[in-house]
C-alpha cells in the first residue's frame, strides 16, 4: 500500500490548495468543512474504493457517493472536476455568472448525486438508495458522508434505526467527525459522545479511524466491499475541521468562511509548509 | 353510497398494479387498512414500513425513487405533509425525485380527534411548491384511478383522501386526466369545489330547493388548476362560488381567483371554506364533521342559504 500512501497524500495536497483557491477566488465556500473531509474524499476517489466512470457519470454500477453534508461541496467539486467530470476551468467559475455550481451541493453537476445543503436529509436518501439496490438485486454501494454536527438532526436517527433494521450492509456511513459546529466545539454545544455506543446501540458496525490517516481510512473501508458484516457500517473519522491550515484550525467562526487578504497567503503558505513535512 | 373508502379503492387498485409491477412499492408510516393488509400479506417485498417517522418516509421513497421504483409513501394526511415539508421541498421540490405522497383523512376527516389530526392548511401550503401536484380525491372511482395515473407521473403527487363514505360521481371509465370535471351543468352560476365539499354542493344543487335554479358544478381535484379548461367551464357566468374544507387563505379558492385575475375574467367570487380567524378553536366542537362546518357556515343547511342569496337574489330567504 505503500505507493498508495504516497499517491493519496500527493493528491490530497493538491486537491486542498486547488479548493482553497477557488474558494478565495470566489470570496466563498466552507473551507473548513471541506478540509477536515477532503483526506476521506482523496481515499474513496482515488484509492479504488469508490467505483465511478467519468465518462459516463450515470454509469448504473457506479457506486453512489451521497455528500449529505453538502457544504462540503467545494471539495468535491475539485475532486470531479480532476477526475475530468468536467472540465476544470468550472472551479475558476465557483459562485460566478455562467458557472454551474456555488456553495452548496447541486445534484446536476456530473458526477453528484444528490441536492444537499438542509442537513439530516441526504442520509435518509442515501438509504432509501441502498435499500432500493437490494430489492433491484444490484451490488453497488452507497457511501454517504455526513457531518458530526449534522447528527443533530433528528432525521439522522430516524435513518440510523431504519438502516440497521433492515440491514443495510450496502450503505456504508462516514461520520466527518471533526468537533466543532458553527459557534462552539460540539462537546460544549450538545455532548454527542460517546458517539460510537450510540451507532453501537442502534445496531450498526462501528468503526472509529483518524480521518487524516489514509492507513486506516483504507483498512476502514477496502473489506466493506465483501459485505463482511450484515450490518451496515459506520467509520467515525476523527478529524480536524481546518486540517492543513494552522490559520483556520479550532476556531469556529471560520464556519462557512473563505480566507481573503494576507490570511488567504499565509494559509497557501500553512499547506505548502505542511506537504513538505510529510 | 360507495361500499368502500376511498383508500380502499386507491389501494385495490394499486395492489393490482403492483402485482404486475414489482417497481410498484409502498412506504407506510405504520398505517394500516385491509387493502393495505392484504398487499403486505402477499407482496411484502414491495412493503417498507419505517415506523411511525414520516420524515424518513419521505426520504426512503425519494432513495427508492433514485433506484427506479415507483413510489408511494403513505400516512395519516397532516404527518406525511406538514411535518415533512423541507423533506418534501428539497427531495420531490427541488430535486423534482417524482414519487406519490399519499395522505389520509384530509380536512376534517377525523372530525372527533382534534385539530392536530386535521388538515386544513395544505392545499396553500403545498402548492406553493414547484414539482408538487395535489389530486383532491372526490370519489372513489377517482381514487382507483389515481392509484393508476400516479405510477407515470414525471412529478411528485399528493394524493388526498377523505375518510368518509360518499356516493360516487363519476363512471368507471371516466378519463380524470384534465384534473377537472362538470359534475352538473349550469351557465350562470357556477360552484367550484373540491374533495367532500363536492359532494354537499352536489346534494344542494338538487335538492328541490334550487330544481329551476341555473346552478353548475366544477370539481377541481387537481392543483395546479388546468387554467384553459377551467376557464371554458366558466365562461359567461355571472357568479362563482368556490367552496373548500380548508382555511380559506391559500386554498382552492386563492387558486381560482388567482386563475381568473391572471386571465383578465372579471367575475364575482364568494369563497367558502374554514375562516381563519376562527383559529383552531372550532376543531374541539365534537359530534360530528357537520358541527365544526357549522361553525364556518359551510354546513348543509347555511350553504343553502348562502347558495340561494348569491345565486338567486329574488328567493325570498325565511324572515321571522
Amino acid at each position: 500500500m505503500d505507493g498508495l500512501i504516497e499517491k493519496l497524500q500527493d493528491k490530497s495536497h493538491q486537491i486542498r490548495k486547488e479548493m482553497l483557491k477557488m474558494c478565495i477566488g470566489a470570496g466563498k465556500g466552507h473551507v473548513t468543512s471541506c478540509f477536515s473531509c477532503v483526506d476521506v474524499l482523496v481515499a474513496l476517489y482515488y484509492g479504488d474504493l469508490l467505483r465511478c466512470d467519468p465518462q459516463d457519470p450515470d454509469w448504473p454500477d457506479r457506486d453512489r457517493f451521497v455528500l449529505s453534508k453538502g457544504q462540503a461541496s467545494p471539495a468535491l467539486y475539485t475532486i470531479l472536476a480532476d477526475l475530468g467530470f468536467y472540465d476544470k476551468s468550472e472551479l475558476k467559475k465557483f459562485n460566478k455568472s455562467g458557472g454551474m455550481f456555488a456553495v452548496h451541493l447541486q445534484k446536476d453537476v456530473p458526477g453528484v448525486e444528490i441536492t444537499a445543503g438542509s442537513l439530516g436529509q441526504g442520509y435518509g436518501v442515501a438509504a432509501g438508495i441502498a435499500l432500493g439496490a437490494k430489492m433491484n438485486m444490484e451490488l453497488y454501494n452507497v457511501y454517504a458522508l455526513l457531518g458530526d454536527g449534522e447528527c443533530y438532526e433528528g432525521s439522522i436517527w430516524e435513518t440510523a434505526m431504519f438502516a440497521a433494521h433492515n440491514k443495510l450492509n450496502n450503505l456504508i456511513t462516514i461520520i466527518d467527525r471533526n468537533y466543532l459546529c458553527v459557534t462552539d466545539f460540539t462537546e460544549n454545544l450538545i455532548a454527542l459522545e460517546p458517539f460510537e455506543d450510540k451507532w453501537l446501540s442502534f445496531g450498526f458496525n462501528v468503526v472509529r479511524v483518524d480521518g487524516h490517516c489514509f492507513e486506516e481510512i483504507m483498512c476502514a473501508l477496502k473489506p466493506l466491499r465483501s459485505r463482511t458484516c450484515d450490518r451496515p457500517t459506520v467509520v467515525i473519522a476523527d478529524t480536524v475541521k481546518g486540517q492543513g491550515t494552522e490559520s483556520l484550525c479550532y476556531q469556529p467562526l471560520w464556519h462557512g468562511r473563505a480566507p481573503s487578504g494576507e490570511i488567504a497567503d499565509r494559509c497557501l503558505a500553512e499547506l505548502d509548509r505542511r506537504y513538505q513535512n510529510v | 353510497m360507495s361500499e368502500v373508502t376511498q383508500r380502499d379503492a386507491f389501494f385495490d387498485r394499486l395492489y393490482e398494479l403492483a402485482r404486475a409491477d414489482s417497481d410498484i412499492v409502498i412506504v407506510a408510516a405504520d398505517m394500516s387498512a385491509p387493502a393495505l393488509d392484504k398487499f403486505r400479506r402477499d407482496m411484502s417485498a414491495q412493503f417498507v414500513n419505517v415506523g411511525i417517522a414520516e420524515q424518513n418516509a419521505i426520504l426512503i421513497a425519494s432513495g427508492l425513487a433514485i433506484a427506479g421504483k415507483k413510489v408511494f409513501a403513505y400516512a395519516i394526511a397532516p404527518f406525511i405533509t406538514l411535518r415533512c415539508l423541507e423533506q418534501i421541498r428539497v427531495e420531490n421540490g427541488i430535486m423534482n425525485i417524482p414519487i406519490t405522497i399519499v395522505g389520509m383523512g384530509t380536512g376534517l376527516s377525523y372530525d372527533s380527534d382534534g385539530p392536530t389530526h386535521h388538515l386544513i392548511e395544505d392545499i396553500a401550503v403545498l402548492r406553493a411548491f414547484p414539482n408538487v401536484e395535489i389530486d383532491s380525491i372526490s370519489d372513489t372511482v377517482m381514487a382507483a384511478a389515481y392509484a393508476e395515473l400516479s405510477c407515470d407521473k414525471k412529478l411528485t403527487n399528493y394524493i388526498r383522501l377523505d375518510k368518509d363514505l360518499y356516493p360516487t360521481i363519476y363512471n368507471p371509465d371516466y378519463d380524470f386526466s384534465q384534473g377537472i370535471a362538470q359534475v352538473e351543468s349550469g351557465s350562470e352560476n357556477i360552484v367550484i369545489a373540491t374533495g367532500p365539499m363536492v359532494h354537499v354542493a352536489r346534494q344542494i344543487i338538487n335538492s328541490p330547493q334550487f330544481e329551476d335554479s341555473d346552478i353548475g358544478l366544477v370539481d377541481v381535484f387537481q392543483i395546479p388548476i388546468n387554467e384553459s379548461v377551467l376557464l371554458d367551464m366558466i365562461d359567461g357566468a355571472k357568479r362563482v362560488i368556490t367552496l373548500e374544507e380548508h382555511f380559506l387563505p391559500g386554498g382552492l379558492g386563492s387558486a381560482v381567483c388567482e386563475v381568473l385575475n391572471d386571465n383578465g375574467v372579471s367575475v364575482g367570487v364568494k369563497r367558502l371554506g374554514l375562516d381563519i380567524n376562527a383559529g383552531y378553536k372550532h376543531c374541539y366542537k365534537y359530534g360530528g364533521r357537520e358541527i365544526i362546518r357549522s361553525c364556518h357556515g359551510i354546513d348543509k343547511s347555511s350553504l343553502e342559504q348562502v347558495f340561494a342569496e348569491h345565486f338567486c337574489p329574488q328567493t325570498e330567504s325565511v324572515t321571522v
